[in-house]
């Protein structure tokens, strides 16, 4: 303490002595403006006597005559002046034309003043900052010293993932086709073997497809985060979503932006569930970008793109984890050839509706009803997919929910009894591991909704809320916030 | 020792002085030739503003000389390129005292450092 003391005394000091410095100089400046006006008046009145001198040819005057005396003489030749132009020169000119020298003269002079007053608020300034810095080493003043130590040991904690600053275009965007080998939960594994495998170029235009798969979803975010808050959209609250769980969790999976231009998007680390989701991605689009109806999912979040079209994002271990569940449960045979998707025509055996334990295609993709018993909806058993499996399985119903009002279809109606069965087959295929029941109900059909808007899905508030209630049937929303949609669809039930 | 010491410090220091004088002479010098120079600029623009009417007087001593109005203005211009080159002069010579007297200073503060460390000696041996 002792030793911050005599710092800041000597500080203090050495303050002073600056700030004298700095006032000596002040004072200097302004003596020399001083002069400078001065010499710029004299110049003034000589201007004004030699416009008036050659009034008259002669004057009367009193004339010195040497130190102490004067004597009457005449001033003649009233427009014959004798110039000194400086370093001993002089010249003989006219009145007029000594005006003329001195009108020169004065810019010069007018130049010297402005420098002078010029550093003279320069200096005033610096005054006024060492008498600052004297109060506060003085610890007299307002203002406090604020330290802070910077540890340079500890790399700067970064929000959010961890990028690679690709240079653009120094990579070979080769389209990066690597087979889907279909597999179970040792996909992760194998997907690390096969990491391996991969080519160096094939990585680095991962990469960079992964790069503009984030650029997509950056933007995606910023719109969301303009979209209403409501959650009408679907896309924009879920993304939003999205960001709050990515933000939480270090994001170490891909941001998958199932939106129809989207590319996966990888990052650094390379993780193997990840991997999987690559290929997962890859699987589905051959050439950039890539349409992805992929249902691969990043093992923390689901994204949720558009209105109706609401594709999930998981992993395909996930989903074929939930394909065995499926199988165990309901006796049918979702096998992994529905996750191999090499034609268009696969994303329709994707979007299936399992009634009563069998996948009834879909009319229109679009058209996501069922979307829980659907390939999208997720029901791995990992945990870190939970949370965005019984997210999904929210969305699922809430979107069901919405479906039924937006649209009129007949096969509204069929989702209707059939949205009886998905929730309490949801909740039987979550006992597994929460025993929380997705708490949606059933939208009667009849009511119809004007509105295309797409259907409001809980926001994660909500989902969580639902999440958490113990084995809660389904018919016990308490939603923290419920879109305007599901509002008046809760009550009109 | 610290004696010897304290005397090769004084030496150095003086040389010291001797050589800040040199560096504060040559700059004063410097600053006159400026002033110098603005002047004659100012002598030339005025000459200039002249026309060959007016007769140009030059003051030697006490005797102001008619001078050619031309006569005059190539006067000035030769006196200002003299006046440019004598800044030019002392600039260089300015820089070159500057770095002896660094030098100098750097010499001085070692033995500062030396002689202190004797004195400390001598103490601790007293």
């Amino acid at each position: 303490m002792t030793e911050k003391g005599q710092m800041s005394l000597e500080q203090l000091g050495g303050v002073v002595r600056i700030r004298e410095e700095q006032e000596k100089v002040v004072k200097d400046c302004e003596s020399r403006i001083q002069h400078w006006k001065k010499v710029s008046g004299d110049y003034e009145a000589l201007k004004d006597r030699l416009q008036t001198l050659p009034d008259q040819l002669s004057y009367d005057i009193m004339v010195p005559f040497g130190p102490l005396a004067f004597m009457p003489g005449k001033l003649v030749h009233t427009n014959e002046v004798t110039v000194l132009l400086g370093d001993n020169w002089f010249t003989k000119c006219s009145a007029k034309q000594a005006q003329k020298l001195i009108d020169h003269r004065m810019t010069h002079v007018k130049r010297e003043l402005d420098a002078v007053s010029q550093t003279m608020k320069n200096f005033e300034a610096r005054v006024g900052f060492a008498k600052d810095l004297e109060t506060i080493s003085a610890s007299k003043g307002d203002y406090v010293d604020i330290k802070e130590e910077v540890e340079n040991s500890c790399t700067a904690v970064t929000k959010g993932r961890q990028r690679i600053a690709h240079k653009p275009n120094s990579k070979p965007k080769s389209d990066v086709l690597i087979d889907l080998k279909e597999g179970d939960g040792d996909e992760g594994r194998d997907g690390e073997s096969r990491k391996g495998a991969m080519t160096e170029e094939e990585l680095w235009a991962r990469l960079d497809e992964l790069e503009k798969l984030e650029a997509l979803q950056d933007e995606q975010d910023r719109l969301s985060d303009n979209a209403d808050m409501n959650g009408e959209d679907t896309s924009s609250s879920s993304s939003e979503e999205d960001k709050e769980t990515e933000a939480a969790p270090p994001v170490t999976g891909l941001s998958l932006k199932p939106s129809w231009s989207s590319v996966p998007h990888s990052k650094e680390t390379t993780h193997g569930a990840r991997i999987v989701e690559e290929d997962d991605e890859e699987e589905e689009g051959s050439c950039l970008p890539t349409i992805f109806f992929s249902h691969t999912v990043e093992p923390k979040k689901v994204r949720i793109n558009t209105r109706k079209n609401t594709t999930l994002k998981f992993s395909e271990r996930k989903e074929q984890k939930e394909q065995s569940k499926k199988k165990k449960r309901n006796g049918h045979a979702n096998g992994h050839e529905l996750h191999k998707i090499t034609t268009p025509a696969d994303i329709y055996r994707l979007f299936v509706d399992v009634r009563n334990g069998e996948p009834i295609p879909r009319k229109s993709i679009l058209k996501s009803r069922s979307r829980e018993n659907s390939v999208c909806s997720d029901t791995s058993e990992s945990s870190a997919a939970e949370f965005e499996e019984r997210r999904a399985i929210g969305r699922g119903f809430s979107h069901d929910e919405a479906t039924h009002s937006d649209t009129s279809d007949g096969a509204a109606e069929e989702d209707g009894p059939a949205a009886a069965a998905p929730p309490t087959h949801a909740a039987g295929r979550f006992e597994a591991f929460s025993g929380t029941v997705i708490e949606k109900d059933p939208m009667p059909l009849t009511v119809p909704h004007l509105t295309i808007a797409p259907p409001a899905l809980p926001t994660i508030l909500e989902r969580r809320q639902e999440e958490v209630t113990p084995d809660v049937s389904p018919p016990q929303p308490a939603p923290k916030r419920v879109s305007k949609f599901k509002a008046a669809r809760l009550q009109q039930q | 020792m610290a004696e010897v010491i304290q005397k090769k410090l004084q030496a150095e220091v003086e040389k010291y002085a001797q050589m800040q004088k040199d560096v504060s002479k040559s700059l004063s010098a410097r600053q006159k030739l400026e002033t110098q120079l603005t002047e004659n600029n100012i002598v030339k623009e005025e000459l200039d503003l002249l026309d060959s009417t007016n007769t140009v007087y030059k003051l030697i001593g006490p005797v102001l000389v008619k001078q050619d109005l031309d006569e005059a203005k190539s006067t000035v211009a030769k006196r200002l390129e003299y006046i440019n080159g004598e800044i030019q002069r002392h600039e260089t010579l300015l820089k070159d005292m500057e770095k002896k007297s660094e030098q100098h200073r750097e010499l001085l503060a070692s033995l500062q450092q030396e002689f202190q460390k004797a004195q400390g000696l001598a103490v601790g041996k007293a």
